[in-house]
């Protein structure tokens, strides 16, 4: 299972730059539909049957946390988790849920009950089988008052679990979630028998999630050896076959310079390449690297708070004015492709019929002009009621396409008469200046890594803005009203009609600047096999993979 | 003597409490906190709240002052806000053997090295050996850190492969020795050799003083063999200088090694300082301001307890 949450901290402070917004939980597993195979190198087709054994390290900048779903929220621990643990269900190719843990899954008629059958041939690493008890427990600790992880908005449309016998759950939603069959059921479940006289206010902190870590998954917890690795082991046991490899060692390098030396010296096996470094690691010997779109955009907001970035026309205006496609073709080297929609076109959801704002500074002066803002003291800055078309563009520092944007940025909107000024800041202030209650920058350029499942909501509902994530606040009443409308519908092709209106009002109305959305590159030995690329999860199916030794 | 060192202990409180104040005052105003890495929409607002009220973070900064100063007292440094409920002890307590092993070897490293080169600098003094020595130790000292750790490990580690890339020992092997040490010698050579610089140059500059005054040419007068001279009457005398030096090195255990911990991915305490700052984990970064504080004091402390040992002429 799969938890690709919120950025972290030390990701960005290196390189990684995406800012997570990972509305998404648990095995929400997202294949690349076509075309995942980009890599220089072809990926072998299998020769003969998977062979047992081997040891992969994988290289991460983020130290991991803690092992417990429900309260950790880096990627590194999510990366961990989803070796130890397994959820109810998981995800296939489509975003489809597939069962993992149950057996099946039965909605009712009106949305508001799912019956979990469960399988009855799991067991717990430490050999206690696993049933009916250790789901309501688990679902059971974000329901409770004293819970304090920061796992919560999943389970606010969950009333209760009930066990019905031994192998059969019930959950009961207080209203339809249509996000809760593949991202409720998705949470990684813990061992009752284990936890169950753990007051639920002392869980977050239970040794359980640092020393000894229990799950189903196919890897048992071995080591953690601070600052320095996190292993685990084959679980011999698992319920879908013994993983091919024996180990897996999560190796934390402080930084992508570490990062890059060690894949190359054969100290770190696997590792995921910025777009920058691709070159340099398809020069090593003896790797092959997989590479597709990755789910996740890259955008720059304008705070709408501020009265000349209210209307739209000026919020196109700046869009046309902006060369999205030399931003990718420049500062990326062509590794990403332009965005319109906060939607990957790996999405089922995914709808490209919306309005667009291609280059064209002379409609951008147009439309600006149309709006009141004109050069009248002959300066080559617009201005309006005396007030000059100048501000300053936030983004986080240490992420270098970011940094090289804002520059790149400054120099397309002085063509149409704006100033824009770059202002690099550092990752925790940055983010304390921008969001509730703060909201202090002009424009800002960030990242959201999208859910497998579109839910909008969080980020552009105009209830969301005094302390949400709609930090620009951004309001409209149509799209408020259809995003509200759209969490009731549980028919996914009904789901994607109302989601391609949404995305319609969002590109119509310049939401953000979408600026695009980047690839992902994983490098990897030349020998392993049965790796498949998966646009969220570097780990898809890690008990698949083997290591040809022949 | 022994009511000297007491008093200098009891003279360290108060500078250590000053030095806790302002630090404390310092993180706390720096922007950001440790909520930042909440950024998700499955975090709902109460939870941040909720997070924020058990670590007492809304309280005002004098309260959480004095309780935190109240728990330190007792040997509490709080618990992870970042890796939630584990000790800051412990995490402390996990990376220290890493620092020690590495500063104390290359600290060996730099005198084993340099106190030599720097007599014979000295004895020798504006000759070839002197000049190369002198030339030598500056580029040392010019050289920065994290530049040279990554040139060495550019050819010496992935491009002629003698030597890991970094960490401590190879993963998934089992233990030995030479693994370990193998590991150990590009950090603690880099580490040393701005230790190196600053070492050969007090030596030499101590010893020449030390060759021209009365009592050596005393010696030398008395038909003493000129290495006698040197290595029993200067060598003494001209290394006290020296012997402060390294009261004053012991602070640097955390400062001195962030930089080449972070390069050659050295799991020790500079490195989990550099991360706790940037993750805003209060109780790590206080709990090793403080311990970075307690060795400065004790390595003045040591400083000038040494220096009475080698310095009959100090009295208290």
């Amino acid at each position: 299972m799969k938890l690709r949450k919120s950025a972290w901290l030390l990701l960005v402070l290196t390189l990684a730059m995406s800012m997570f917004l990972a509305a998404c939980g648990g095995d929400s597993t997202t294949e690349e539909p076509a075309g995942g195979n980009e890599g220089t190198e072809e990926t072998d087709a299998p020769t003969g049957e998977p062979q047992v054994g081997g040891d992969i390290i994988v290289g991460s900048i983020g130290e991991p946390t803690l092992f417990n779903p429900l309260y950790s929220t880096d990627t590194a621990s999510s990366d961990i988790e989803g070796f130890i643990y397994n959820g109810l269900v998981g995800g296939d190719t489509k975003f489809d849920p597939v069962n993992s843990l149950a057996e099946d899954v039965q909605m009712s008629e009106d949305g508001l009950t799912f019956t979990v059958k469960l399988r009855q041939d799991v067991t717990f690493h430490d050999g206690e089988p696993f049933n009916a008890d250790d789901v309501v427990f688990t679902y059971n600790i974000p329901l409770n008052p004293d819970y304090a992880g920061e796992r919560g908005s999943q389970f606010e449309t969950l009333e209760s679990v009930e066990k019905v016998d031994d192998y059969t759950v019930v959950f009961n939603l207080k209203q339809v979630d249509a996000t809760f069959h593949s991202i409720g059921l998705s949470y990684g479940i813990l061992p009752e028998h284990i936890l169950a006289d753990v007051p639920v206010g002392d869980l977050g902190e239970h040794e359980f999630n640092t020393k000894s870590p229990v799950g189903t998954g196919p890897f048992k917890f071995d080591t953690w050896a601070d600052g320095e690795y996190v292993k685990v082991v084959a679980n011999e046991d698992y319920f879908e076959g013994r993983p091919y490899l024996d180990s897996i060692t999560y190796k934390v390098v402080p930084d992508q310079n570490s990062l890059l030396a060690q894949f190359q010296a054969g100290d770190v096996d696997f590792i995921e390449v910025p777009g920058t470094d691709l070159e340099t690691v398809q020069s090593f010997p003896g790797i092959q690297i997989e590479s597709g779109l990755g789910l996740s955009y890259t955008y720059l907001g304008f705070n709408m708070q501020q009265e000349r970035f209210q209307s739209k026309e000026v919020r196109q205006a700046l869009t046309h004015a902006i060369n999205r496609e030399e931003i990718v073709q420049a500062v990326m080297n062509g590794d990403g492709e332009v965005a319109h929609v906060p939607e990957s076109p790996l999405s089922w959801a995914y709808n490209d019929e919306v309005p667009t704002f291609g280059y064209d500074p002379e409609k951008a002066k147009e439309l600006l002009a149309a709006a009141g803002w004109t050069d009248t003291d002959g300066d080559g800055i617009l201005d309006k009621d005396g007030e000059k078309f100048s501000f300053s563009i936030k983004t986080n520092q240490g992420n270098k396409i970011r940094e090289d944007i804002v520059v790149v940025l400054q120099q397309q909107l002085k063509e149409v008469g704006i100033e824009a000024t770059p202002e690099i800041v550092e990752w925790s202030a940055y983010i304390e200046q921008i969001s509730a209650p703060n909201w202090d920058y002009d424009a800002l350029v960030l990242g959201w890594s999208m859910s497998t499942f579109p839910d909008q909501y969080d980020i552009f509902h105009s209830s969301q803005a005094a302390e949400g994530l709609n930090f620009v606040w951004y309001k409209n009443e149509e799209a408020d009203k259809l995003m509200e409308e759209a969490k009731q519908i549980l028919d996914r092709d009904e789901y994607k009609a109302i989601y391609g209106d949404i995305y319609k009002i969002l590109a119509e109305d310049q939401a953000y600047t979408f600026l695009y959305y980047p690839n992902v590159h994983r490098a990897m030995p030349e020998n392993l096999e049965g790796y498949e690329f998966h646009a969220k999860s570097e780990f898809y199916n890690i008990h698949k993979w083997w290591f040809n030794q022949q | 003597m022994a009511s000297y060192i007491i008093r200098r202990i009891l003279m360290a409180i108060p500078l250590l409490i000053g030095i806790t104040i302002i630090s404390f005052a310092i993180v706390k105003m720096a922007p950001g906190g440790p909520t930042a890495l909440m950024m998700d929409p499955n975090i709902k607002p109460e939870n941040r709240e909720k997070f924020i009220q058990k670590y007492g973070l809304d309280q005002p900064v004098h309260v959480q002052y004095v309780k935190w100063l109240g728990n330190m007292a007792q040997g509490d440094f709080g618990t992870s806000l970042v890796r939630k409920g584990t000790p800051v002890s412990e995490m402390i307590a996990n990376r220290l053997p890493n620092t020690l092993l590495l500063m104390v070897v290359s600290t060996l490293l730099a005198v084993i090295i340099s106190i030599p080169f720097g007599i014979l600098s000295a004895t020798k003094p504006y000759s070839k050996l002197d000049y190369s020595v002198t030339i030598t130790s500056f580029l040392g000292l010019a050289t920065p850190n994290f530049w040279l750790g990554l040139i060495l490990i550019m050819f010496l580690s992935v491009n002629l492969g003698w030597f890991p890339t970094g960490g401590t020992h190879t993963l998934n092997a089992p233990f030995s020795l030479w693994d370990r040490i193998h590991h150990l010698i590009l950090p603690a050579l880099v580490l040393a050799t701005a230790d190196m610089a600053g070492l050969t140059r007090y030596t030499r500059t101590s010893m020449l003083e030390v060759i021209r005054q009365d009592y050596m040419r005393t010696a030398r007068a008395k038909g003493f063999r000129e290495t006698k001279v040197i290595y029993k009457h200067g060598l003494r005398n001209g290394l006290i200088p020296v012997i402060t030096i390294f009261g004053l090195m012991l602070p640097t255990f955390i400062g001195g090694s962030v930089i080449v911990e972070q390069v050659f991915a050295w799991p020790g305490i500079g490195k989990l300082f550099f991360d706790s700052a940037f993750q805003r984990d209060y109780p790590v970064i206080m709990a090793l301001t403080v311990i970075s504080a307690v060795f400065v004091v004790i390595g003045n402390l040591i400083a000038d307890i040494l220096y009475a040992v080698f310095d009959p002429r100090i009295e208290y």
